[in-house]
This record gives structure tokens, C-alpha cells and sequence, in this order.
């Protein structure tokens, strides 16, 4: 190569900046995406674990279920609008299924959220039908198979908003794709298991309001234990402490560590251990700071996100060849 | 349709026959540049950009400070200082070249200038982000941003890896250099390209362009100014990570970060798989959890 990249990048970045001007420029998105994020994760987690649940036992879980269509339903179409909100054309929102783009996360996305929210609704309508009469049950047998169709899109609709995130080039989003995905993945699956769990207890069905806590304990340590995994990595790959420690960064922390961790893990274990199950109150603390905590983690990693595309050696610091960023770890 | 274009000014101007199916872009020769503006004007002018809110940045004569919705041309200025009495301009200070710190710190006193643009990269990331398709890559190989299309969801702006696009408040639509996508249809130069009085930027098809930009590389390593380099070449920096090369390049003298630019920019959408990937991994694991808490007979 004539254009050998010179002794000037040989010398490692040592800091500078353009007069500490932003090198990217933040997306615009508010709290509306977040809310978004945190919806499409309820929703399509609500719907994977009705989809199991009714293959396990559909006459015991007939009331999860149910809840979970619901839920699906209003979740997909809150979200929808909430996404239209943030457009800054909002009258061509349909312009959005104009084209099929596998590299962009918005345009796939779209589409498994249109699949997801379309299936939801119908297994809700069937639900508001019932079983009754030649159409009730031919409806509630589709809704069957429908049903299958929106827990493997609902998973999607939970997941594929990491992937929203990690392909831009902000630099906390663009960090940790991988944990990005787990993080979102375990607490929409904890989220999804505390609200039913709610809705199971209010309606009295202790049983299955149990198993729902388990989901959500497991779901809750397997988020917990990717967190101190994420944490670590997140300073690996150059984002520094101060980044994590902004206003944020806190949100994030208090939602993951705490709010969406630490308590209801006490809470469920507490309510195991001491009280057999029997009282709903100790279940109800845990599924409330998880969908708390879940809410959390979203605002506050779109926040980072933003944040980090304003600060220059954040994102230099990690925009370097890789034999450089190689030389930096072992250091 | 492979139509040809009848006047072909450019042939004049910029000694480039503009021709559908061909890739264009820019050569940008930090080298050549005095700061004098005039692609920024000349911008403004041709695409009827508003003027930004006028104030003092205070650090440097550059004082449109940004590419922006409506400035698609922005010159930097790096004052750099032998006796360290411009280490703003390089951030901490650390970095800062001063007398006898080494072969290449012995620098004199320098004002680096750079007209910043679009870069129009052959794998856009922008491009890739667009889910409506308004962004596109045109006949000249260039990426436009159609205002017919554009909803101003915004996910070009993180998307990008240069900083350079960007959602207009009053119209809500996201806002980019067109390489005068409207003057290479009719055989124009852009116009930032013809109203530079030094050269530095050039105009036109990318082999001539690399050769071009080779060449000088070549000439100034001769003349002794060895850190001279190209930036967005194949194989060069900025031109990493998926990106494969950037049809607006440039030749530098210091390390890309003291132009506000990447050494080493990603592709973003490389990162989708592994994202979704782990995500749905994460999500089959509890489900083969929560299923079989759910199968499981009462114990009561």
C-alpha cells in the first residue's frame, strides 16, 4: 500500500479530541422508545410463556393464558403508537413496510412486531369470544396455532430491540452486543413471568402464580449473574466508569442490581421459605420491582447511549485498530 | 436506462465525464486547504441551506463547529503550537507535539484545515439502517436521502459512524451532503468541489481519484513530509470495520481523531447477529425452564 497508515497511527491514541466536540451525533429517541423496548419485551415474553403453558396444561393455565393474549395485544398496540409518537414524520409511519431490510434492526423489526401484534390481537379476539357455539370453538382452535406464531415472534419482538441498539455506532450500545441481548432477553422473560404472576395472584390462582414466581426467580438470577458479567466487560471494552456512573448509568444500575434484582430475589425466596406461597403480598413486591427494574434498565441504557455519542474519547478510545485495542488490554 | 448526459460541464471544470454506473466521490487534500470557506458557502448556495445560528465558538476560527441538517460542508481548524500554547486544539494536551519530544513531535507551528463532508461509504451504515429505504445509493454510487420517503425515525443519526446525518427539527427529516445528486444529473461538478480556489477538494471518478490522491501521498513523502497519509482508501484507516472503502476521502497529516475522525469505524449492522443471537439464546434457555416448571406435576 502507498497509504501505509505511517508512523502518526503507529504513535497509540493518547486522547485527542477535536476541540472536545462530539464526534457522533445521539438519536433523538426518548422515553417512548425505552417504554417501547420495555413493552415489546413484556408482551412477546407474555405470549412465549402462554405458549408453553398451554402446552403443559392448557385447562389449568386457561387464565394465564388468557391474561397473556391480553397482554400481548395491548402491549403491541401501545407500542406501536408509542413508536409512531417518536417518528419526526409521523404521518408516514407506513412507509416503514415500504421495504425488507435484514441489516437494518427498525425495518425487521417492524415487521415481527406487525406479525407479533396481528397474531396477539387475534388470539384476543378469540378470547373475547370464547369456546361457545361451532364458530367460538373452530376460532379457539386457530387461536391455537396462532398462538404458537406469537410466542415465537413474541420472543423475537423481546429481543430483537438489542439488536435495534447494538447496530449504530454509539458507543455504549455498540459495546456489548452480546450481553446487550441477554440482558434484554432475561428481563423481558422476568417481566413477562412477574406480571402474570400479578395478574394470577389477584385472580387467586395461587398454584400457578408460584410456578410464575419460579420463572421469574430463575429468570431474575440469570439476569442478575449476565449483569456482573456485562459490568465487567463493559470496562474491557473502554467504557470508562464515569460513563456508567452518570444519572443513566444509575437508573441502569439501581434497575438491574436492585430494583429488578436483589429484591425480588428476596421477596420470592422469602416468600418459599417462610410463608409456603400462601401469601400473595411477598409475590406482589417481587413482580412489581421487576417490571420496575425492567423499565429501568431500558431508560437508562438509552440514555448511555446517547451520552456515549457526545463523548469523544469514549468513542475513539474504542474506534481503534485492533492490534491497538489488543496492546491496550494487556496493559 | 443507461441514458447519457448530454452537457457535460464537468469535463471542463473538473476534467471528469460524469457518466451513470460510474462511482464518483471526493478527494479532500487537507494539505491544499487555506480555511477559507468557500465549499461551505457554495453549498449553502446550490442546496438553498439556511444559515445556522451565528455565534463564536471560541476556540478556533471554525465557527460552524458541525456538519448539521443544513451545513453539509464544514472546514476545521487544528492550530497546533510549538510551544504547546495551542494544546486545546488536541484535546488533554498530552498529545500535543512539542519542540524535541521526537522525530515526528518536532513540529513547527501548524494550522491543520479540513473541509469535512459525508463520506459516502460504500457499505453506508446509514444506508443499511434505513428502514423505509428513502436512503440510497444513486447511478454515481453515491448515497442520497429522498425527503419523499423519510419518516424521521432518526435511526440513520446513531447509525452513522462519522456523525454526519442528521434530523432537521422544522421538517422532520434526516438531512445529508447529496454529492449534488441534482448537478451530476445535469453533468455538473458539486458545487463545494468547483468553488474550492486551492483544490483541495477534487472531484470525480474513484480510480482517477485514488491514483490522484496516490500520487501526491508519493510527492509529499519525497518532498519530507512523511506523515502524509490517506484516510478512507481501501485498506486504509477509516475504511475498516466492514466498510470496505469511502468514496469522500482524505489525506491527512496527524492522527484522525485530531479531525474529529474514527481511526477505526465498524459497520454497525455486523453487530445485529450477535445481538439477536444472544438475545434468543438467552430467551430458549427460560423457556426450557419455565416449560418444564410449568409441566411439572403438583407436589400437593
Amino acid at each position: 500500500m502507498l497509504d501505509r497508515p505511517t508512523e502518526r497511527l503507529a504513535r497509540p491514541y493518547s486522547g485527542e479530541t477535536y476541540y472536545e466536540r462530539a464526534p457522533l451525533k445521539p438519536a433523538h429517541w426518548d422515553w417512548t422508545v425505552s417504554s417501547y423496548i420495555f413493552l415489546a419485551g413484556l408482551g412477546g415474553a407474555a405470549q412465549g410463556l402462554a405458549t408453553l403453558a398451554r402446552f403443559a396444561d392448557a385447562r389449568q393455565f386457561a387464565g394465564l393464558v388468557r391474561n397473556a393474549r391480553h397482554l400481548g395485544t395491548a402491549a403491541s398496540a401501545l407500542g406501536a403508537a408509542l413508536l409512531v409518537l417518536d417518528l419526526k414524520t409521523p404521518g408516514r409511519w407506513y412507509n416503514m413496510l415500504r421495504i425488507v431490510r435484514p441489516t437494518s434492526p427498525m425495518s425487521f423489526g417492524s415487521y415481527i412486531l406487525t406479525a407479533f401484534g396481528g397474531l396477539s390481537a387475534f388470539t384476543s379476539f378469540s378470547e373475547m369470544v370464547g369456546r361457545r357455539g361451532l364458530v367460538g370453538r373452530m376460532l379457539a382452535r386457530l387461536a391455537g396455532i396462532a398462538q404458537i406464531g406469537a410466542g415465537v415472534t413474541g420472543a423475537g419482538a423481546s429481543t430483537y430491540t438489542a439488536s435495534l441498539l447494538s447496530a449504530t455506532s454509539s458507543p455504549f450500545w455498540a459495546a456489548t452486543p452480546r450481553h446487550l441481548g441477554v440482558m434484554f432477553g432475561t428481563s423481558a422473560v422476568a417481566c413477562a413471568a412477574a406480571a402474570l404472576s400479578l395478574g394470577e395472584r389477584w385472580a387467586g390462582r395461587h398454584a400457578s402464580g408460584r410456578r410464575l414466581d419460579d420463572i421469574a426467580f430463575f429468570a431474575t438470577a440469570a439476569h442478575l449473574l449476565a449483569s456482573l458479567s456485562w459490568t465487567r466487560r463493559l470496562k474491557r471494552e473502554g467504557i470508562p466508569e464515569a460513563v456508567t456512573s452518570s444519572p443513566s448509568g444509575r437508573t441502569l444500575n439501581t434497575g438491574e442490581m436492585l430494583v429488578a434484582g436483589a429484591v425480588p430475589l428476596a421477596a420470592y425466596a422469602l416468600n418459599r421459605v417462610a410463608t409456603s406461597n400462601r401469601d400473595p403480598a411477598l409475590s406482589v413486591i417481587g413482580s412489581v420491582a421487576i417490571l420496575a427494574g425492567g423499565l429501568m434498565l431500558r431508560h437508562g441504557a438509552l440514555g448511555l447511549g446517547k451520552e456515549t455519542a457526545e463523548q469523544p474519547r469514549t468513542y475513539f478510545g474504542r474506534a481503534q485498530p485492533a492490534q491497538s485495542k489488543r496492546l491496550r488490554d494487556r496493559r | 436506462m443507461n441514458a447519457t448526459i448530454d452537457r457535460q460541464e464537468a469535463l471542463a471544470t473538473a476534467e471528469t465525464r460524469i457518466e451513470p454506473g460510474k462511482r464518483y466521490g471526493f478527494f479532500t487534500d487537507t494539505t491544499l486547504c487555506i480555511g477559507c470557506k468557500a465549499c461551505e458557502v457554495a453549498c449553502k448556495e446550490w442546496n438553498q441551506l439556511p444559515a445556522e445560528d451565528m455565534a463564536l465558538s471560541g476556540t478556533s476560527y471554525d465557527n460552524t463547529e458541525r456538519l448539521s441538517a443544513t451545513t453539509w460542508r464544514h472546514v476545521r481548524f487544528v492550530e497546533q503550537m510549538a510551544d504547546g500554547s495551542g494544546e486545546r486544539a488536541a484535546g488533554d494536551g498530552s498529545a500535543v507535539p512539542r519542540p524535541g519530544d521526537g522525530p515526528h513531535n518536532a513540529a513547527p507551528d501548524r494550522w491543520l484545515m479540513m473541509s469535512d463532508v459525508c463520506k459516502h461509504c460504500s457499505n453506508a451504515p446509514c444506508l443499511e439502517a434505513c428502514p423505509t429505504g428513502a436512503i440510497f445509493k444513486t447511478e454515481f454510487d453515491t448515497v442520497v436521502v429522498q425527503q419523499d420517503i423519510c419518516n424521521g425515525c432518526g435511526y440513520c443519526v446513531p447509525a452513522c459512524p462519522f456523525g454526519v446525518v442528521e434530523i432537521d427539527q422544522l421538517d422532520g427529516k434526516a438531512h445529508k451532503c447529496t454529492l449534488c445528486y441534482d448537478r451530476l444529473k445535469g453533468g455538473l461538478e458539486p458545487a463545494c468541489a468547483k468553488a474550492c480556489p486551492t483544490d483541495s477538494i477534487v472531484f470525480g471518478e474513484l480510480g482517477a481519484l485514488d491514483r490522484r490522491a496516490n500520487e501526491r501521498v508519493r510527492e509529499l513523502h519525497a518532498r519530507g513530509v512523511e506523515d502524509a497519509y490517506l484516510y478512507g482508501t481501501p485498506g486504509s484507516p477509516g475504511a475498516t470495520g466492514g466498510l470496505e472503502r469511502l468514496n469522500a476521502f482524505f489525506l491527512l497529516l496527524d492522527r484522525p481523531e485530531v479531525y474529529n475522525l474514527p481511526a477505526a469505524p465498524s459497520r454497525p449492522a455486523s453487530r445485529i447477529l450477535p445481538a439477536l443471537g444472544a438475545g434468543l439464546a438467552a430467551v430458549a434457555a427460560l423457556a426450557c425452564l419455565a416449560g418444564s416448571i410449568f409441566a411439572e406435576r403438583p407436589r400437593r
